[in-house]
């Protein structure tokens, strides 16, 4: 009978560890907390970048129409990359590094947030951006002081939606030597240690959680107008 | 479950590879298991297939020397494993280590290596104290806390100095700085946090980039001065720089390491008598089974 | 440069790499067979469940939200628990893929079932239809884009988290890049790279032109949006 895959770990490995063993938990929070703060650092970094590069390529997508497709079209396809290998297609050029994981992350974002910046513009009224033009403001101004704004809610809804996401993928950095609460996981998988896999995993989605709610909470401060909207509908 | 016999049946095409010429040995009905890195070094499947002659029916690549190797072994799903000698499980599981009468492997005795222009006569001493007062024994003992106590390396480390008065009480860091890298293992880990550790009560300023990857990771890292010192193992370092290099005794072993490493701006300091060499280990069921006492005894007809 | 892409067209062209348990044919088989027979689980575990609980208007909320649940928990953090539970290879591997694709299923067939026009429900009753021939006839060639459109997102998802299972000593053609990395071999690290790209982009092509033809010409739009590989998005993809 051949060897086959499927026959390796039928067995399984020793069990018999808790889930979590909360003394080493209680012992080691500052390999925790180290972990937390590269995985946040890591996303921050790639949705900060990609929403720098993203606004800008989703306004000219915007003006001009027949950048929409190849714009689309070209983080469409970083996007349907699998993460691992992405990556692997960076080492040659940057080795296993920050930069290899942050070009990455940067490129998964650049879809989400390039879609919704060009749902958010498309949706403001005409009846607003001729108002605006009458008024005399060039375009520059009524991008940065009514268009932008009022595209506002769904630009969050990406970075929400890409925030979300990169958490999750900044996980598989750790296979390229980075991996914030991903090395947590990681090294219980390397060191057959549940209680790492358990917290790493624990504190990845907790983190998504929160993050979540933090810009949900962010997007209302921004838009009072929606909210007075709300009150009076 | 059907569907899983699927993706078995597609598991299942080609169990050997062309490699495979040498059918109806021992070999030829064992699967091995080792690190991904094995299939090309000399030390390893590599060379078990030149040396040797050796042809395996399939070679699975886990992790080095880890839980995968070992729970795999035990199950039975691979035969052969590459281990570390140091490992606790050896004796525990009670694996069998055969003895490698070919001489593939060199001596295993740990190493630090150090980029030279960091290598004052003072760092020297420091390191080579350390290097001195560890015994293949105590690796054991340090390997079972890793391994099976799941302590971090670093905690292990920091006793094992304490307990043998490794470090000074400096501290401040103002002789200078040094950055230590270890692979991806817990004993590396745990050795470059005691060297680490001796350094910094020795007053330097130690940052420690730990489980970088394999040798093949971190042996470039070491050459291009982004981490100065890492704690090697003399014969696997040696082979890894020179494949053609055959057996050779310890002392011929370091000095032929230390010339090739002035090559390269590296400085390889003195041999602890701590060894840890890579291990061909068979479950003891097998040994019974196929009457191997020796590597070569995996090359005898089936 | 030029160095690089030589060097790599000769692994390519290196007879070593298509033959045997570690070549080329047997990891695209392993990876292809591996994902199928995970979408088939899922389909099977979920589709009619979610069809059932759309058509009673039943478990809303968990069907909705389970995949906002399912998209917070990383890929990588399911297969290692899976290997926790379930040990290494194939096994937790195939459960982890299953896990994977059920969310973006329920949740989009679910929402398909519950979107379907309720005059059209009411002139069914009305027709004297029963429950069942209702969802058959009427409810599910109505829904039947968006499902597909579960289905796909599923899939491209599915067949992107089968390339990181190498790390759960799996196979598939995840092994090159995993096995590259440690051996430090670029060629092969770049190589298994673009092989999962090509299979990965013929996925994505594959399902979406699946989706397309069983989509009535009236509810196409020009241009539909990539599914997410592993990223596991909210998943109401637009017909």
């Amino acid at each position: 009978m051949p060897e086959t895959w499927w026959q390796l770990g039928a067995a399984g490995l020793p069990s018999g560890q808790p889930w979590v063993q909360w003394q080493w938990v209680h012992r080691h929070p500052a390999i925790i907390y180290h972990a937390l703060r590269e995985h946040v650092v890591l996303t921050g970094l790639a949705v900060g970048i990609g929403l720098a590069i993203a606004l800008p390529l989703g306004v000219l997508a915007w003006r001009w129409r027949r950048l929409e497709t190849p714009v689309l079209g070209f983080t469409g396809a970083i996007y349907t990359v699998p993460s691992l290998a992405l990556f692997a297609l960076l080492i040659p050029v940057t080795g296993l590094s920050r930069t290899t994981s942050e070009i990455g992350l940067v490129g998964y974002t650049l879809l989400i947030l390039v879609r919704n910046i060009l749902t958010g513009l498309e949706g403001v009224p005409a009846e607003v951006r001729d108002a605006a033009a009458g008024m005399g403001f060039s375009p520059l101004r009524q991008l940065i002081r009514v268009e932008l704004p009022i595209a506002l809610p769904a630009i969050v809804a990406g970075v929400r939606i890409a925030t979300v996401t990169t958490i999750g993928l900044v996980t598989v950095t750790a296979l390229i030597g980075q991996g914030g609460l991903g090395q947590l996981i990681n090294d219980g998988l390397v060191n057959d240690f549940r209680t790492k896999v358990v917290v790493g995993t624990v504190l990845s989605v907790a983190l998504a959680a929160v993050i979540d709610a933090a810009l949900v909470g962010a997007e209302r401060l921004a838009t009072p107008w929606d909210r007075a909207r709300a009150r009076e509908g | 479950m059907a569907l899983l016999a699927v993706a078995m049946m597609a598991g299942a095409c080609g169990s050997s590879s062309s490699k495979s010429k040498a059918s109806g040995t021992v070999a030829s009905q064992l699967v091995m298991g080792g690190p991904p890195e094995c299939a090309t070094r000399s030390t390893c499947l590599a060379g078990l297939e030149q040396i040797y002659g050796l042809h395996f029916k399939d070679f699975k690549p886990l992790d080095a020397g880890g839980p995968l190797t070992k729970t795999a072994l035990k199950n039975g799903d691979i035969q052969v494993a590459r281990l570390f000698t140091s490992d606790e499980a050896i004796s525990i599981d009670n694996f069998v280590v055969l003895n490698d009468d070919k001489h593939f492997q060199l001596a295993g005795n740990i190493v630090p290596v150090i980029r030279t222009a960091k290598a004052t006569s003072d760092v020297k001493s420091v390191l080579n104290k350390v290097s001195k007062a560890l015994t293949t024994a105590d690796l054991m003992n340090l390997n079972k806390s890793l391994d099976i106590d799941k302590q971090e390396p670093v905690d292990v480390a920091a006793k094992y100095v304490k307990d043998k008065g490794l470090a000074g009480s400096a501290t401040g860091g103002s002789k200078g700085s040094i950055t230590i890298g270890s692979a991806n293992f817990s004993e590396n880990e745990m050795l470059a946090d005691v060297y680490a550790d001796a350094l910094k009560g020795a007053g330097y300023s130690v940052s420690v980039k730990a489980k970088l990857g394999s040798r093949e990771v971190v042996e470039p890292a070491l050459e291009s001065g982004q981490i100065d010192l890492v704690p090697e193992y003399a014969g696997n370092y040696l082979s890894f720089l020179d494949t053609t290099v055959g057996a050779l005794a310890l002392d011929q072993t370091v000095s032929k390491l230390q010339a090739l490493a002035a090559t390269k701006g590296l400085t390889v300091l003195d041999a602890s008598p701590a060894s840890d060499a890579d291990a061909i280990a068979v479950a003891k069921a097998t040994a019974d089974k196929y009457h191997l006492s020796k590597i070569s005894d995996l090359g005898k007809s089936a | 440069m030029v160095h690089f892409l030589s060097q790599l067209a000769g692994w390519f062209t290196n007879g070593d790499h298509w033959q045997g348990s570690g070549g080329v044919p047997h990891r695209v088989i392993e990876h292809l067979s591996m994902s199928g027979a995970a979408m088939l689980a899922a389909l099977v575990l979920a589709l009619p469940v979610s069809l059932v609980l759309g058509h009673t208007g039943r478990g809303g909320f968990l069907a909705i939200n389970i995949s906002n649940i399912g998209r917070a928990v990383p890929s990588f953090a399911i297969l290692v628990l899976g290997e926790q539970v379930l040990g290494i290879g194939a096994k937790p591997a195939f459960v982890a893929l299953v896990a994977l694709a059920v969310p973006p299923i329920v949740t989009n067939t679910y929402t398909a079932i519950r979107q379907v026009d309720p005059d059209l429900r009411d002139a069914a009753r009305g027709m004297g239809m029963t429950g069942g021939q209702i969802l058959r006839r009427v409810e599910w060639p109505v829904a039947v884009p968006l499902i597909f459109a579960g289905i796909r997102t599923a899939g491209v998802q599915v067949v992107a988290t089968a390339t990181l299972a190498a790390v759960i000593a799996w196979g598939g053609l995840g092994r090159y890049i995993i096995d590259g990395i440690a051996q430090r071999d670029h060629i092969q690290v770049f190589a298994g790279a673009l092989l999962v790209v090509v299979l990965s982009a013929l996925t994505e092509v594959g399902l979406g032109t699946l989706q397309r033809a069983v989509t009535p010409a009236g509810l196409r739009k020009a241009r539909l949006r990539p599914a997410a590989a592993e990223h596991r998005e909210i998943v109401v993809v637009a017909a």
